[in-house]
């Protein structure tokens, strides 16, 4: 399946071959490279018609597939409630400044003093929480109807990322108002990364490498060893740029994805 | 790789792979070395944060209390660094403000000789001795000592967030310190005794 034409004619495979052909039988190998090595024209074919970008449309659509009850369109809202996000998210940015004395204020002032600041607030908060909300439905529904299983098992691993990834930008977003709230709750969120193996300072093995609390993991996360200023502009800037970015990326092979493996069979 | 490249000299598809080798290895290292960059580009080498060490003034100027069974609790330095200097008859210590549940900071009340922490209930004693609540440990003690001029300097720890030593060493949690542990911390360094 995945042997690559050889050179050494029939002299014995070496160590890197072997596990070369190790690593390539894999199930994580095949969920990038679903074809093997396209030493043939059907392969050659097949990598043309599932894995090439330009190729963006399903080979074929079931009918069920396109019945409009079927996925109760739960990753669409997902979707839109991204977009939204970031649509009030670059609103509020405006008036938000992350500075450790003006954050709390400026937050305030977008609530009781900006012109429709209260609603921008409130819709990029309660969108967040209706984006986590439809994302674990969303799961649920792809969990329930076995959408998860082969071809798809791969486009379930990058839906878990995402997952993980919406999570992290509401967490990140806690901190921003600067209030008693987000600043507790980012100190007791950071601080278990400090109990991360080997690379947090209270975690398992973490003296043999000389981690201490002004090098782990933790402090490259707050950029210090305490909730301060630094904590807050990076906390901004995962927020507005790094994940969204990340995500967005994501999600643009997600829905590839989806779209290259067509729909599951009908319930 | 060397048993393809040694094998036979002028050999073109060895020569081939090995170029192929080189070429992606030469990739790889530079994405190494991007990746490595990246990664230490997070730890800023420059933190602008209250000091670990500082001067706390002369023992002189923390009342004694008149009750050998009483300790009264400084707050002064708890807002800038985090920790009470607690005096009783006998002498000095610090300790630092951090709840040893989730790492809050405990508030004092005097009329209860109690720290209580508000967001999960931990009650500490005068000792830092968890009587209440999820802590796992007692209060953590800063070190002590004494300058040239008599003024006391105060050593957070690791930036006042580190365990204890006594009690990261016996690698054991307990909400009150034992027997042992209470000889260490009524004496130097996390313990500075006063005559008179």
């Amino acid at each position: 399946m995945s042997q690559t034409p050889g050179h050494g004619g029939d002299q014995k495979p070496g160590k890197l071959k072997i596990l070369a052909d190790y690593i390539q039988s894999t199930d994580a190998w095949k969920s990038f490279f679903r074809t093997g090595y396209p030493d043939s024209l059907l392969k050659r074919m097949a990598v043309m018609r599932s894995s090439f970008v330009m190729h963006i449309l399903p080979t074929k659509v079931g009918v069920h597939g396109l019945k409009l009850g079927y996925t109760w369109c739960m990753g669409g809202i997902t979707l839109f409630l991204f977009l939204m996000l970031t649509l009030t998210g670059v609103i509020l940015m405006f008036y938000y400044v992350p500075e450790e004395h003006r954050a709390f204020t400026d937050m305030k002032d977008l609530k009781f003093m900006v012109p429709y600041g209260m609603i921008m607030r409130n819709m990029h908060r309660w969108t967040a929480h209706a984006m986590v909300f439809s994302v674990i439905v969303h799961m649920a529904r792809v969990f329930y109807t076995g959408s998860y299983k082969p071809p798809r098992q791969f486009n379930w691993v990058v839906g878990v990322i995402l997952l993980k990834l919406t999570l992290l930008l509401s967490f990140t977003g806690y901190l921003l108002p600067w209030d008693q709230l987000g600043f507790w709750a980012v100190t007791v969120g950071t601080n278990m990364a400090s109990a991360t193996p080997l690379v947090g300072y209270e975690g398992p093995f973490s003296e043999f490498l000389g981690i201490r609390v002004d090098n782990d993991i933790r402090f490259a996360i707050i950029g210090g060893t305490r909730i301060g200023p630094n904590a807050l502009i990076r906390a901004y800037v995962w927020h507005c740029v790094g994940l969204p970015l990340i995500a967005s990326g994501l999600m643009v092979f997600h829905f590839w994805r989806v779209r290259k493996d067509g729909f599951s069979g009908p319930l | 790789m060397a048993e393809e490249v040694s094998g036979a000299p002028g050999d073109a598809p060895s020569r081939r792979k090995f170029f192929l080798i080189t070429g992606w290895s030469s990739l790889g290292l530079f994405l190494a070395g991007a990746g490595a960059a990246f990664a230490k580009y997070f730890y800023p080498g420059v933190l602008y944060e209250p000091q670990t060490t500082f001067n706390a003034g002369k023992p002189s100027d923390f009342v004694k209390p008149a009750n050998p069974n009483e300790t009264i609790v400084d707050e002064r330095f708890k807002k800038s660094q985090r920790v009470w200097i607690m005096r009783n008859t006998n002498g000095i210590y610090v300790m630092v403000a951090v709840c040893t549940h989730l790492g809050c900071t405990p508030n004092w009340f005097p009329g209860e000789q109690r720290f209580k922490c508000p967001c999960h209930g931990s009650n500490y004693n005068t000792q830092g001795e968890v009587v209440a609540g999820p802590a796992p440990l007692p209060l953590f003690r800063a070190k002590l000592s004494i300058a040239p001029d008599g003024s006391m300097i105060v050593t957070t720890g690791l930036l006042g967030i580190k365990r204890a030593e006594l009690q990261y060493k016996k690698g054991v949690l307990l909400p009150r310190w034992t027997d042992e542990e209470k000889k260490d911390i009524a004496k130097a360094p996390y313990f500075l005794e006063l005559k008179a």
